[in-house]
């Protein structure tokens, strides 16, 4: 079915009215994953901004009409891993068992859970939401924030220029874990992003399914609410943020013919507003390096 | 018929889990606790057990699989020790909290530092605000015994909370004892197969723990107290039901020893009681009228028992394997204190201190309490902590 079709034709889970910042690539993606999982489900939902958004429940008006529970910041995996593993027991391998966590809670202090769970095999979708940066709580550094960006814990000062640090590669670490289906995906590429959820609710029948989702920020990166496809875009474009899936022990990356440069990538965004050309070089020469290894990793 | 055999206290811990047909057993293995890992591991690999099994890699994602799968309507076990149970501390809190039934066997060790693996009950001593049922044993039989008690008093709808099983690491975990192995269906016939509501069911979906504004959260709060005070009839209910299936039974939150006629006593937790046993059959052989009273359970602290067994007493000493950082004493002394009104003015006591990191705790350190309350008996007052060392 086409993707517009599988999303006319499915019921809006998440309820109207949540509370996340205009614009906000986190909440778009959790409506399509809540949206094509459907009511069948149980849902977990860290601390994070999906949760202070008021997906969990809140006041009793906001929520979801399925059930879903608030995990703690680190347990969201292995939380799911007993409640998939109830489900199994009970022969109720219809209900799908997904996980929708930021990055601080996917690639920070929640990864020892996410690499067992991917580990012991456990069958579930769990989706990481990258915003790079604990942005419900106002945008403080994690493992998966870039470079030089401007966080409210590394401020670009006079005496250092915000991040020091590359962001860790967290997708293909978990496609390491010989799971049953990795991919990254962005919202500004819906098609894709639709059919990446289909196959990780699928696989998540079989086994770990891991999806990483590029997460445009307008609030915490400084840039326009209605930019943020177009942000989403350019990160693909430039291959800060290719997007690619494992299936079957085969990598697939969706080739990138021209890609555009970091230094476009980065204009008008405000994080980066202070990025010296020796940082974007240094942006650049990983992002090249990264892309040449998942071409590698493909046989592109 | 029940079999008779020996086992060392973790395998009376894992055969009493087995017993009681978990849905799920997540665990990780930590000194002194493994073998219970291990024996689960053996009965499920071994197809003797039908119990789901989940390795995971930590004990923080032992507590979070378990209450997972306790959320999704479980019965569920796991086992730990000192720095796990302190690894799990964030999930733990959450599991009381969340009033779900479970049951978690404690093999107690020393907290570091000074670095150790040994022998010691601060770990389960540090925990006892987490809001869980805590209770210590002494023998093997009592180990068995008590974690088929214990998912009978968590499931009870009264009290609706989470029990700890605690037995000391090594001392208990690791030796010998005769013990009565129940058979399948005798254990059946006192613990129904588990039924419990799942709470995250997409048959009738609701938010398990939405955020919670202050007014609700302190309804919470009192309802958990008040469900920690209704478990001591359960307690106790429970202990004379289990009786009745098994001709067993260890007097429910307290267990009495020799105190009817008693001057001095001697209050003891897991097992060091044994020990206090004799200490206190020698002080007898000598004439002093000693008794003991064994505090089985610390969570609901049992005031109002305690307070009724040592009334009329001349003197007592509570000996604690743990320490109370800020009140220069062992624990248990500090709530047996505040159990007793006057208590300075009525008693003649202290508080012991011994066994830590697997030190003995040796029946002349305990005679030897017993012998320093007859000395100092008619003189009411609060002594000195006294520490069991040489």
């Amino acid at each position: 079915m086409n993707y517009l079709d599988v999303l006319k034709s499915t019921k809006n889970v998440m309820t109207p009215g949540s509370s996340a910042c205009q614009g906000c690539g986190g909440e778009l993606i959790t409506r399509r994953v809540m949206q094509i999982a459907g009511e069948n489900s149980v849902y977990a939902i860290p601390p994070g901004c999906m949760a202070g958004a008021g997906v969990d429940g809140w006041n009793f008006s906001n929520g979801c009409s399925a059930p879903i529970h608030i995990t703690l910041l680190d347990n969201t995996a292995s939380f799911m891993s007993g409640v998939s593993e109830m489900y199994q027991r009970r022969g109720r391998t219809d209900v799908n068992i997904v996980a929708i966590a930021g990055d601080g809670a996917t690639a920070d202090c929640g990864f020892q859970s996410l690499s067992g769970a991917a580990e012991r095999g456990t069958k579930m979708l769990y989706i990481c939401y990258d915003n790079e940066g604990y942005m419900n709580t106002g945008y403080q550094r994690s493992s998966t924030t870039s470079l030089g960006s401007s966080t409210s814990t590394t401020p670009a000062g006079a005496a250092i220029n915000g991040k020091e640090q590359q962001q860790k590669y967290l997708p293909l670490i978990m496609a390491m874990h010989e799971v049953e289906y990795c991919a990254a995906a962005s919202p500004s590429n819906m098609p894709d992003l639709v059919r990446k959820i289909q196959k990780g609710l699928e696989a998540g029948k079989r086994g770990f399914a891991y999806l990483h989702v590029f997460s445009p920020c307008p609030t915490g990166w400084k840039f326009a609410p209605d930019q943020s496809i177009e942000v989403g875009k350019k990160a693909v474009a430039s291959n800060m943020f290719p997007i690619w899936e494992k299936e079957n022990g085969q990598f697939k990356v969706t080739v990138n013919r021209n890609p555009i440069s970091v230094a476009e990538f980065v204009k008008g965004i405000g994080k980066f507003s202070k990025l010296t050309a020796d940082e974007i070089d240094a942006i650049q020469e990983m992002v090249d390096r990264r892309y040449q290894t998942l071409l590698h990793l493909a046989g592109e | 018929m029940a079999k008779y055999t020996a086992m060392t206290g973790n395998t009376a811990a894992y055969n009493g889990a087995a017993l009681c047909r978990p849905d799920l057993i997540a665990a990780y293995p930590i000194t002194p606790q493994s073998s219970v890992v291990e024996g689960l591991a053996g009965l499920v690999y071994g197809g003797k057990l039908d119990s789901n099994f989940v390795q995971v890699e930590s004990e923080h994602s032992a507590m979070s699989v378990v209450q997972g799968a306790a959320a999704a309507g479980g019965r569920v076990f796991t086992a730990t020790s000192a720095q796990g149970l302190a690894l799990m501390y964030e999930p733990y809190f959450r599991m009381s909290t969340l009033r779900i039934p479970m049951v978690m066997a404690i093999a107690t060790r020393e907290m570091t530092s000074p670095e150790t693996i040994w022998s010691g009950q601060q770990d389960a001593m540090s925990v006892r605000e987490a809001g869980w049922i805590q209770m210590f044993c002494e023998s093997n039989q009592e180990i068995l015994d008590m974690i088929i008690q214990a998912y009978a008093i968590a499931e009870n709808k009264k009290v609706m909370l989470p029990v700890n099983v605690c037995y000391d690491g090594f001392y208990s975990s690791h030796l010998i004892e005769g013990i009565q192995l129940p058979e399948q269906a005798e254990v059946d016939a006192f613990l129904p197969r588990h039924d419990e509501y799942a709470y995250l069911d997409p048959a009738h979906p609701a938010a398990l723990d939405p955020l919670t504004p202050g007014e609700l959260m302190m309804k919470y709060r009192k309802k958990h107290l008040e469900a920690m005070q209704e478990a001591k009839a359960v307690i106790e209910e429970t202990d004379a039901a289990f009786a009745a299936h098994f001709g067993r039974n260890y007097g429910g939150l307290i267990e009495e020893y020799k105190t009817e006629d008693a001057d001095v006593v001697l209050l003891t937790v897991g097992g060091m009681s044994g020990t206090g046993k004799d200490a206190v059959d020698a002080a007898r052989e000598k004439g002093i009228k000693a008794g003991l009273i064994k505090i089985r359970f610390i969570r609901p602290f049992p005031a109002e028992r305690i307070a009724k067994a040592l009334a009329g007493k001349k003197a007592f000493a509570v000996v604690d394997r743990s320490v109370s950082f800020g009140w220069n004493c062992g624990p248990m002394y500090m709530e047996t204190k505040a159990a007793l009104a006057d208590a300075d003015e009525k008693y003649c006591s202290f508080s012991a201190i011994g066994g830590l990191g697997g030190a003995d705790i040796s029946f002349e350190y305990l005679l030897g309490c017993i012998e320093k309350l007859e000395a100092k008996k008619d003189q009411p007052g609060k002594r000195d902590t006294v520490w069991l060392m040489d």
